[in-house]
């Protein structure tokens, strides 16, 4: 980057110390995978358990008080004045066209009997959310002292069990505000790979000593951004600057389970009106999954052709699946497309022939309640 | 038989009379990370020196291979159709990726020797 230095993680060291090769991330110094690498790190993840450091995202601590509430409910499609406490959600920040400026997990905490939302944000958008956050906010912490770490992996609960004392009942979507070393440490049963897991957190002073102690477990091994990426796929889970951005709607991104259908007849939602025309048309596009038919690789940006080469859509994320030992992809399509008839990509200026798969390309396995 | 050159795109290259026997280096294969993909190139294709002939695919990203010497392509490796992370485990020997016949043997005094080859990835 010219512009700006790379910023490092607060665990820079550490990954160093741990033979992390980095890449430029978002404006900082990502680790990408560390010596097992990417295919052997996601495979890990869907076998026993993986740590991420993923102290690039915002946190963001604000006040729960009516101002607060009815600032973000203006941006956030939630009725967030009747969240439970204790559980944490997928929601968007929304333009007035209803296009997203970011998704979001937001919970509502409470430490030492004060109330609070919690919301965590991409890396990539913390400039543009700030300053929308200093705008409506009063009282309200920008976190700089946490990092946010996710085990992750049908081994997360005992391997994080053996360190902290969480309740056996916590399910998908839960949340816990725990002591660890006499602070509070914010977890939520939550994650971005489709697997069991948490996010967890933590002060930065201590959060070496937990990661530690962590990878201790043999069951666990670090992992990096790289297989993230192939894991978030696989279950299908959409990425910012990828499936969403400002001029797709949660709507035409299939994410539109995340909206509180209420919020899009309430006018405080800056975008409601355009919502709740969208949810009852049918959209312009709509997303889809790939894989090619042959062993080719596709990438975000190919663009998707019908037989007879007319662009009718574009690859939004593509990787390899070390789990489907093929590639995968996720695009958009113009819904007026006819589905039964044949689709092509174009690859290095060669169409060839794909085919649709369902999203998610892997099953789910997070912890449901009964 | 003649020790390997290389190429600034990574490439090593082993002549074997008239035959070019080319793949990518080690430390190629270890900044691509896993490969997953190599796009072969069509026997019988003409190329010259430099040209992207085909494609190398890693978990990370789309990497293209250029030939290092005019000529034609003789033969693929095969093996990398079905097991494209031989080029991981042996990128210098097993992880061969084309031959090529070659049309101008003097071109081979253009590429790095070993020597220049680590020296190059030094700078």
């Amino acid at each position: 980057m010219t512009e700006e230095a790379l910023q490092n993680i607060y665990l820079n060291n550490f990954h160093k110390n741990n033979n992390a090769k980095f890449v430029p991330f978002a404006g900082y110094n990502m680790p990408i995978n560390y010596k097992y690498g990417i295919i052997n790190e996601h495979i890990h993840v869907r076998t026993h358990a993986g740590l991420f450091d993923v102290s690039h995202m915002g946190q963001i601590l604000i006040s729960l008080t009516s101002e607060n509430i009815l600032a973000l409910e203006f941006y956030i499609p939630l009725d967030i004045k009747l969240l439970q406490f204790n559980k944490c959600h997928y929601s968007f920040i929304l333009n007035s066209h209803g296009g997203v400026i970011d998704d979001i997990m937001v919970s509502k905490i409470k430490i030492e009997d004060e109330e609070y939302i919690y919301i965590v944000y991409n890396a990539s958008r913390k400039k543009v959310l700030n300053e929308i956050f200093e705008k409506i906010l009063f009282n309200y912490k920008i976190i700089q002292d946490r990092c946010l770490v996710a085990l992750q992996g049908p081994d997360s609960f005992s391997v994080i069990t053996s360190i902290l004392n969480l309740s056996s009942s916590m399910k998908f979507l839960d949340v816990e505000i725990l002591e660890y070393k006499n602070t509070k440490v914010f977890i939520s049963r939550s994650g971005y790979t489709g697997e069991d897991g948490f996010e967890i957190s933590i002060l930065n002073n201590i959060a070496e000593n937990f990661v530690q102690k962590i990878i201790k477990n043999e069951n666990t091994i670090l992992c990096g951004l790289g297989c993230r990426d192939s894991l978030r796929m696989e279950a299908g889970l959409s990425l910012y600057g990828n499936e969403l951005s400002e001029e797709i709607n949660p709507i035409q991104a299939g994410l539109s389970w995340a909206l509180d259908k209420k919020r899009l007849n309430d006018k405080n939602l800056n975008c409601s009106h355009i919502l709740s025309k969208e949810i009852d048309t049918s959209q312009s596009i709509k997303k889809i999954g790939l894989s090619p038919i042959n062993k080719s690789m596709l990438r975000a940006q190919m663009t998707l052709h019908n037989k007879n080469n007319k662009e009718i859509g574009k690859i939004t994320s593509g990787c390899y699946s070390p789990i489907l030992k093929k590639s995968i992809a996720i695009g958009y399509i113009n819904k007026t497309s006819d589905m039964s008839e044949k689709l092509y990509v174009n690859i290095r200026d060669k169409l060839e022939e794909i085919q649709i798969e369902k999203i998610p390309f892997v099953k789910k396995n997070y912890k449901k309640g009964d | 038989m003649s020790e390997k050159k290389y190429t600034e795109e990574h490439e090593w290259v082993k002549l074997e009379g008239d035959t070019a026997i080319v793949g990518i280096t080690d430390h190629a294969q270890e900044s691509l990370g896993d490969i997953v993909f190599v796009d072969l190139p069509s026997i019988g294709k003409e190329v010259k020196a430099k040209e992207e002939l085909c494609v190398i695919e890693s978990v990370k990203a789309a990497s293209d291979i250029y030939s290092p010497l005019d000529g034609e392509v003789l033969e693929v490796n095969e093996n990398l159709s079905n097991d494209a992370s031989i080029v991981n485990q042996d990128a210098e020997n097993e992880g061969w990726i084309f031959k090529l016949k070659v049309s101008d043997i003097s071109q081979v005094n253009n590429l790095m020797t070993l020597d220049q080859y680590k020296e190059f990835l030094d700078k």
